[in-house]
């Protein structure tokens, strides 16, 4: 076999085979099924675990555009647990680039909801079930001045309303009110509340992050500084998994449906890798 | 005195942050409070002042010394300051002064955020798949036993982290979780501490003034 042409092979031929691989699957949908990794079902259950009537989940976010296809589902994923279970949600952005990705999330879970609601009283009524915080620069300043007072921070929310005219902004005061904060990043902003709030004021952090950043978080899991983390769109997946199971809810799972693709993507790789590796042994062998 | 206020100024503020840890004083709390939610913010929006005006500057001067690819540098100071007009005048969804559509065809900033920003961005992090594909099958070599095992880890994570791995076997999952969990957290504990003890010994330097370059001396 002619492994030279294999060991200059013209990289356009990846990029093709790599843009095949991640098309198809998306094209033709496959029911995968998987398992659940300990730190996702971890989170889960914390979130889960929300006494709904004296704290807020709080969704802190610093993931931008490039992202947005890892962590989007996430958000989306938490939104739905949450309004599942009727917990109330705080959202804050901690990168201007990001914020407006949180209010389509927040419209669109919101919407999903409603459609299916029969009363007022069932429904998501922004303002009691949820409110949208906005952005306020630099991070640091409002990872720590919740701890003190959430409206003193966010005097208006994202849409310029008075804070302390909502009805969930008027009993979530600082951290004591607040179950659990995940952080959703493209960056280590889970960290952030780590190292800032968590001593300080007690507030139980999770994350959830793109893949690449995940091994910065595993050693914060293990020691329970983070009580559970999505771990890319896998993650991701698995959260919308737990969550449609658990509530049988059957809207759409993006980060379900790249699961496939993801699968082929991976495996091309590890084929890449042992082809690339056959070659470069087999012709400096010969070259030797 | 160009050297010493700010140096003066930094010891106060260091020595302060250092020691607010262990003031439970309601006085240094407020202080610390006023620092943080005001001074920070205030200094904060300088440094995006100066980080922008740096910026156009840096791209203004390729374009006048037509360096290499300078005429991106217009692309960048072009859509900087269209954006930036449509933004100020035009408002976040097309209220503002500034008409915003033309026809059927709107352009306010939100469209920019939505048909722009999003895209351009998302485009440019999926590259990442392609280059990285390419880039894996060139380098990615088990040259030595260690290279091998390196190799190996990264095909049992990279199997843990699709759903196929557990397809294939539920142990893949759980071998990549302990990969993660074990030499992972083993490895990346020495770096933090490592991380750590160069930031505390670099802090330490500045508060002393021995490390002084951040004043543009160069020292």
């Amino acid at each position: 076999m002619n492994w030279d042409r294999f060991a200059s092979l013209d990289r356009r031929y990846i990029f093709l085979l790599m843009a095949l691989v991640i098309i198809i699957p998306i094209l033709v949908p496959m029911n995968i099924t998987m398992g659940t990794m300990r730190v996702t079902q971890d989170l889960f259950d914390t979130v889960d675990a929300i006494d709904r009537t004296k704290q807020a989940l709080m969704i802190s976010s610093d993931y931008t555009p490039q992202t947005e296809a890892e962590n989007h589902p996430m958000i989306i994923a938490l939104l739905r647990h949450a309004f599942a279970r009727r917990i109330p949600v705080l959202i804050n952005a901690l990168y201007v680039e990001g914020a407006p990705l949180l209010d389509q999330a927040l419209k669109q879970v919101t919407a999903e909801f409603n459609a299916r609601a029969t009363s007022h009283a069932d429904s998501i009524i922004y303002g009691r079930d949820a409110v949208y915080l906005g952005w306020q620069p630099p991070p640091i300043v409002p990872i720590l001045s919740m701890g003190q007072s959430i409206r003193g921070i966010y005097p208006v929310d994202y849409y310029g309303t008075r804070t302390d005219s909502l009805a969930l902004t008027q009993w979530t005061h600082n951290y004591d009110q607040v179950g659990i904060v995940v952080a959703i990043t493209s960056g280590t902003s889970p960290l952030w509340y780590v190292m800032y709030a968590q001593p300080k004021y007690g507030v139980k952090v999770g994350g959830g992050c793109t893949a690449v950043n995940a091994p910065d978080f595993y050693p914060y899991c293990e020691t329970g500084q983070l009580s559970g983390i999505m771990a890319g769109m896998k993650g991701a997946a698995e959260y919308e998994a737990l969550v449609a199971e658990k509530f049988d809810l059957e809207d759409r799972r993006k980060a379900t449906e790249a699961m496939a693709s993801q699968s082929a993507a991976h495996v091309l790789m590890m084929v890449l890798i042992v082809i690339g590796n056959i070659a470069f042994f087999a012709t400096r062998g010969r070259k030797s | 005195m160009r050297e010493k206020l700010p140096l003066a100024l930094l010891i106060i503020m260091g020595l302060f942050g250092l020691a607010y840890r262990f003031m439970p004083h309601p006085g240094a709390e407020a202080f610390n409070s006023y620092l943080r939610d005001t001074l920070l913010r205030i200094i904060s929006a300088f440094a995006l002042i100066l980080g922008l005006g740096n910026l156009l500057l840096r791209h203004a001067h390729r374009i006048q010394k037509r360096e290499q690819d300078w005429v991106h540098s217009w692309v960048l100071i072009l859509g900087f300051g269209l954006t930036a007009i449509i933004g100020l005048l035009g408002g976040v969804a097309g209220e503002g002064s500034l008409p915003t559509k033309v026809g059927n065809f709107s352009f306010n900033i939100t469209d920019i955020y939505n048909g722009l920003l999003i895209p351009l961005g998302a485009s440019m992090f999926s590259l990442l798949a392609f280059y990285m594909a390419s880039a894996a099958y060139r380098s990615f070599r088990a040259k030595t036993w260690l290279a091998a095992a390196l190799l190996l880890s990264a095909f049992i994570v990279m199997l843990g982290q699709v759903p196929l791995g557990y397809q294939i076997s539920p142990a893949i999952p759980q071998v990549t979780q302990w990969i993660m969990e074990v030499p992972n957290t083993a490895a990346k504990r020495g770096i933090e501490l490592g991380i750590t003890l160069g930031v505390l010994a670099t802090f330490l330097k500045i508060l002393a003034g021995i490390e002084r370059s951040w004043l543009g001396s160069g020292r």
